[in-house]
């Protein structure tokens, strides 16, 4: 009895460790992974938006919204643990493959030419995501690990109506733009998902995703900088 | 119809002598070429031209000439097989060229993909990646009546434009990342869609997705250059189907 | 010599299965000791290659190509037949056969081509087995085709890519033995002699394309399945590759050259639009369904086909052949093409061509049905030639399309030497003076799917197993000969290229040895090839250097076979004063101008032998027939 029962758990562990290896050790596999950790990035960024959006309906509502939040207390932390897990594979995963396909191309070409394939989000995900990944570095030392005396309204409000920051900002969320342009399409045909009937959809679908993130985020900033009644 | 014009072109073109020298781009001049040739034609008076001179004809690889047999292939301004859609080198026709202008003509470039001479590369990898699982186990002699299996019109239909891949390998040359995704999806779609292929298609996704791997081809990131220059149009739904295949073959497979 | 075909005794439908069971066979404990050779990789020789690498021979394959994918067979389009009657239509194995023979004239043998239908129905087995995807019916049956005149539904097809699919079939179960280390595969290779050791077959040697270095291959057995040499025409529809080399040496090495003035023309290929053209382009047979041939009644009519009025057009296939109309046989269709085209009415700048229009049949059917049904043929030919056929006729003349001749072989497919083998079409077996429509490709697959495998055992059962030894005086001799051509060849540093020497012949041989041919003709190119093969060893240039890739040295190789054995084809040619199959012979016709067959005479088959620089020595296989009734064609 004893002996099966080790013998099972060894086996589904060597099993366990054969599925990791051909996820991590392989071009699909790592494919996967870059969709997955992307997708998550990407749902973040949808509720974090959603969350912003409360914003709009002053500094109470915000500070009220960030409060809850602060009070889930463990949620908050196993979330950002899982969040920041995703950035950290997806980072990775990104860089091993920038530098795997840089390397399959032995010389280069004399001249370069789509044969119609590429946009403009696909061909820059690399410099896009290192982008964000400045914009989100800066981001969370300004206003997650800052210490604030004052309300989370008050800090965002200062961040804005400084025009530097809020350009930097503008910039960055482009770039979030771009890399969702591509990003958010490439997840399902990396998923598998990819069928005549539905592949239009899904293609323009990612851009106007793309689009309106990218669009909302910006508005923050723009407002900050424009118009005075900001977050008062 | 054939309107015989003539145009007169500049052309560079890579010249490099084997695999491990260096190649560098040459340039030659060509005056009354026909706007009825093929490409591999302009390409063949520029070698009698050349002989004539008494220097060395440029390589190329060419066979069927008709776009059925994958041997031609080069990169003509950064373009695998030229600038018209589904259409290989060997079916380019001059008229899609002015008078005037300059072709910059390179070999198909890829780690796995060797310049054996001029515009000639070696192209036995693909070779290889189909000897990990391209096929059916089954020998000759025992197999069952033709009609014994129905297979659906639309499956027949759909791995039928899977298995049109004619292994050019114009999908590497052109895939920012030098990744044979559609080539390889091409086989395995083929095999996954028909009832033939379902007992070994969990290994086959498995072991020719890795061969293709060792081999130094790089990871699709979904870029559909290879899409485009596919003188067969093969469509990357065939990818979406190898990554599928190898997600159950990676999970359950043993 | 007397060539014995060795046909199994018996009834026709009996004798392949006797004959399976009479042959001796080989010990399967013993079957990895013998080492098979086998040159090409096309349907005939990547099917024989996986075959023999399953029953367990050690198999080496090599090719001229980068990838046993890339053969010629490749480029086939309609389909392969098989007397499955799927269909319900009345086939089955006998009128396979008789269709068969029928079609090849009766200039072939009985019990091969009953052989060949009999083993139709097992080749489709195995290729949808293979997974190759055959058009399937909505009920996910199996679909076919009526193809080449065919009174029945019998082809099975995979789009108009029937032979890639094919030979993707076939290599895949190659690559399966190469993975299973059952085949050694070794591509860029060129078969330059064959290895005669004590009367047998031996070995081959073979220059490797990329290095340039002269290799020595031995074997138990070599099988040649090298294709065919309708490029000895130079424009023809066949692969640039394709060649006669192989099969040549062979025959200079003492094999029997069967049949090789038998060449089919096919007629409605898109005709040649300059010189610089490099090959022609065959479209499908299926288009005369639809499309009514006709050339201006008046010569030299230069105005485009639109501006020609109905009054003015000569429909000539239908005038002359009202039963059968624009659907007479490739044959009949080509050679009044030609004949229009001499009397100086045929269609285009060059004047080379007749139209094909398709004007009636979309008034009759609707433009939606008629591009439902040619749309990618129209595609295709817009692609080439900028014209679209459903506003402006189509132009077509006839080009070479397939060789019937090729090394001669027994029942067993092996040759005259013992142990060297030839498949596909490469060989002469089974197409007679003419071939059907889809019946290549079958035949190339029964030979490497089902008869090698069956009948080689019964020559190596009677061979030892040591290893064959390369270092022998007759493998270096024959190295040291191989090399020598090619240092001569090398040594080339005249003013013409060699292409321009294989254009010049084959006009020649389109001229005289085509599809109508005249003792004076023949005697006039019989006359001039020697007088080209001497300029071009005076004043060809090959450039580059032989221990590299070289593919000018390639090409010369090749040009300098076909210089010779153009010869041969002329020979035979001359000796056949009947007019059969593929071609008339002027001086054998009807009063209707229709080919007159002899029966009497040339119910034989024509095998050369080698006698070095004098004329080679004719011998003839009587042929006989006891299941058919020998008909002449009439198409009135
Ligand atoms: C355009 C076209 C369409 C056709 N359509 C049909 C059709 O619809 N139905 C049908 O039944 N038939 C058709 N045919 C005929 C048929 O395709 C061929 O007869 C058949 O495929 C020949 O197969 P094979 O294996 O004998 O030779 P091939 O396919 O020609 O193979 C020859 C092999 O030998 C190798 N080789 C040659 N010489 C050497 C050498 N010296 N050394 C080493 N290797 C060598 C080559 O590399 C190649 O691998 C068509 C032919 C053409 C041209
Ligand atoms: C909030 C931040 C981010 C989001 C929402 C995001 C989202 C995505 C998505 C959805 C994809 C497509 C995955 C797929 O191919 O299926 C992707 C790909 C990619 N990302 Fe990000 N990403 C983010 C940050 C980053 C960062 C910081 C980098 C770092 C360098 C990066 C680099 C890449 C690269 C190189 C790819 C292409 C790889 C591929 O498509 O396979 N991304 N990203
Ligand atoms: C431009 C508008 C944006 C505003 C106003 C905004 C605001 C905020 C606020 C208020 C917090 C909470 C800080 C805290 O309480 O600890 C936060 C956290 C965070 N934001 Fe943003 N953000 C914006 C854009 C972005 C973008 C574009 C990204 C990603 C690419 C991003 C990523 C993050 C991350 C990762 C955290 C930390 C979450 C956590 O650990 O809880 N933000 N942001
Ligand atoms: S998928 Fe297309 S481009 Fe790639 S090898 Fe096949 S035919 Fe060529
Ligand atoms: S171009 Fe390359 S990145 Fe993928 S979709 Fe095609 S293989
Ligand atoms: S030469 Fe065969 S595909 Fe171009």
């Amino acid at each position: 009895m004893m002996v099966v029962r080790i013998n099972t758990c060894e086996m589904s562990g060597r099993m366990c460790m054969k599925v990791v290896r051909r996820f991590c050790g392989t071009s699909v596999g790592r494919k996967y992974i870059m969709a997955l950790s992307g997708a998550g990035l990407a749902i973040f960024l949808v509720v974090h938006l959603l969350g912003n959006t409360s914003i709009f309906f002053g500094a109470q509502a915000f500070n009220s919204y960030a409060e809850h939040m602060h009070g889930l207390g463990p949620l908050v932390s196993v979330a950002e643990v899982v969040l920041l897990l995703f950035f950290l594979v997806h980072i990775s995963f990104g860089a091993t493959l920038f530098i795997r396909n840089s390397l399959a191309r032995s010389s280069r070409y004399e001249v370069n030419r789509s044969s119609g394939g590429r946009t403009p989000g696909s061909r820059t995900m690399f410099y896009s995501g290192l982008m964000v990944l400045v914009l989100v570095i800066f981001h969370l030392f300004t206003v997650h690990f800052a210490n604030h005396p004052g309300p989370i309204s008050a800090l965002i409000r200062s961040e804005f109506a400084s025009l530097p920051v809020s350009l930097f900002y503008i910039v960055g969320l482009a770039a979030v733009g771009l890399h969702l342009s591509h990003g958010l399409w490439s997840i399902w045909q990396s998923l598998g998902v990819n069928h005549p009937l539905y592949d239009l959809t899904l293609d323009r679908g990612a851009l106007l995703g793309a689009v309106v993130i990218a669009g909302l985020f910006m508005v923050f900033p723009i407002l900050g900088l424009l118009w005075d009644g900001f977050l008062r | 119809m054939m309107s015989s014009g003539t145009i007169n072109l500049t052309l560079k073109v890579w010249r490099q002598d084997n695999s491990r020298a260096r190649g560098a781009l040459s340039t030659y001049t060509l005056r009354n070429i026909s706007t009825d040739m093929s490409f591999l034609e302009m390409l063949d008076v520029l070698n009698e031209q050349l002989l004539l001179t008494g220097e060395e004809p440029v390589a190329f690889d060419h066979d069927c000439r008709e776009g059925i047999c994958g041997m031609c292939g080069a990169v003509v301004n950064g373009q695998p097989h030229g600038p018209e859609r589904e259409t290989s080198l060997c079916q380019l026709h001059m008229r899609h060229f002015k008078s005037g202008d300059t072709l910059v003509i390179e070999p198909f470039r890829a780690r796995a993909f060797k310049v054996v001479k001029d515009l000639v590369v070696d192209r036995s990898s693909f070779d290889t990646i189909i000897q990990a699982g391209g096929y059916v186990s089954v020998n000759a002699g025992g197999a069952p009546d033709g009609n014994a299996l129905p297979i659906s019109q639309q499956n027949a239909e759909q791995a039928m434009d899977a298995a049109a891949c004619i292994g050019c390998g114009a999908c590497v040359a052109a895939c920012p990342n030098a990744a044979a995704m559609l080539f390889v999806s091409g086989k395995v779609s083929q095999l996954a869609l028909l009832p033939q292929g379902h007992p070994e298609r969990k290994e086959r996704a498995l072991n020719m997705v890795k061969t293709m791997d060792d081999l130094g081809f790089g990871n699709c990131t979904n870029e559909r250059e290879c899409e485009a220059a596919c003188p067969k149009g093969i469509s990357i739904r065939h990818i979406a189907r190898l990554n599928r295949e190898f997600l159950k073959a990676a999970v359950t497979g043993e | 010599m007397i060539l014995d075909a060795k046909i199994p005794a018996g009834n026709l439908a009996e004798k392949w299965e006797r004959h399976c069971f009479s042959s001796k066979l080989v010990n399967p404990a013993n079957k990895r000791k013998y080492k098979i050779i086998v040159v090409g990789s096309g349907l005939a020789g990547a099917s024989a290659a996986a075959t023999l690498a399953e029953l367990g021979y050690n198999v080496h394959c090599l090719t001229i190509h980068d990838s046993p994918r890339r053969a010629h067979s490749i480029a086939a389009q309609g389909g392969i037949n098989a007397a499955k009657n799927y269909q319900n239509d009345g086939d089955s194995v006998f009128r396979l056969f008789y269709d068969t023979i029928k079609g090849g004239d009766f200039r072939s043998r009985e019990a091969n081509v009953y052989r060949l239908a009999q083993l139709s129905n097992n080749i489709i087995d195995q290729c949808v087995a293979q997974g190759v995807p055959f058009a399937r019916e909505y009920g996910g049956q199996l679909a076919n085709r009526s193809f080449g005149g065919a009174q029945v539904s019998r082809t099975f097809y995979a789009r108009g890519q029937t032979g890639q699919q094919l030979l993707l079939g076939a290599y895949s179960s190659l690559s399966r033995q190469v993975k299973l280390g059952k085949v050694t595969m070794m591509p860029r290779r060129e078969m330059l002699d064959l290895v005669v050791e004590e009367g047998r077959a031996r070995g081959i040697v073979v220059r490797n394309l990329i290095s340039g270095e002269i290799e020595c291959h031995g074997g138990h057995a070599v099988v040649l399945a090298t294709g065919g040499y309708g490029n000895a025409f130079y424009l023809s529809t066949n692969a640039m590759a394709s060649n006669v080399t192989a099969a040549f040496r062979a025959y200079k090495r003492g094999a029997c050259f069967a049949n090789p003035c038998y060449v089919q023309i096919h007629p409605t290929c898109i005709p040649v639009h300059g010189d610089y053209q490099s090959k022609l382009t065959l479209m499908s047979e299926s288009l005369r369904n639809d499309g009514r041939v006709w050339v201006p009644k008046k010569t030299g009519d230069s105005r485009p086909p639109e501006q020609i009025p109905e009054s003015e057009r000569d429909y000539y296939l239908e005038q002359k052949y009202p039963s059968f109309g624009n659907l007479v046989p490739r044959d009949v269709a080509s050679r009044n093409a030609k004949e229009q085209c001499d009397q100086g009415k045929g269609a285009g700048e060059t004047g080379l061509a007749v139209y094909l229009d398709f004007t009636e049949a979309i008034k009759r059917d609707g433009e939606a049905t008629i591009i439902r049904k040619y749309g990618n043929l129209f595609q295709m030919y817009e692609k080439i030639t900028a014209s679209n056929p459903m506003h402006t006729p189509m132009m077509i003349y006839p080009a070479v399309h397939y060789t019937m001749g090729g090394l001669w072989v027994d029942y067993n497919l092996m040759s005259n030497i013992p142990g060297l083998f030839v498949l596909g079409e490469a060989n002469f077996s089974d197409h007679g003076a003419n071939r059907l429509g889809a019946s290549a490709l079958m035949q190339g697959l029964a030979d490497g799917y089902f008869v090698i495998p069956s009948t080689i055992g019964g020559y190596l059962a009677g061979c030892s197993h040591d290893d064959v030894d390369t270092g022998t005086d007759s493998f270096q001799s024959t190295r040291q000969e191989a090399d020598g051509s090619l240092k001569k060849l090398l040594g080339l540093n005249g003013k013409r290229t060699v292409d321009d020497f294989h254009k010049e012949l084959g006009k020649l041989l389109w001229d005289h040895c085509g599809m109508a041919r005249h003792k004076d003709g023949l005697e006039q190119a019989l006359a001039r090839i020697p007088e080209i093969r001497g300029e071009f060893w005076d004043n060809a240039y090959v450039s580059g250097s032989g221990t590299e890739f070289n593919q000018t040295l390639e090409k010369a190789g090749r040009v300098a076979d076909f210089l010779e054995f153009a010869e041969l084809m002329v020979h035979d040619a001359l000796q056949r004063q009947e007019s059969c199959g593929c071609h008339l012979r002027e001086e054998s016709q009807t009063k209707e101008h229709e080919a007159l067959r002899d029966d009497e005479n040339y119910s034989y088959v024509s095998a050369w032998q080698y006698q070095g620089d004098a004329k080679p020595l004719l011998h003839k296989e009587p042929l006989s027939f006891e299941n058919v009734e020998l008909t002449s064609r009439s198409y009135k």
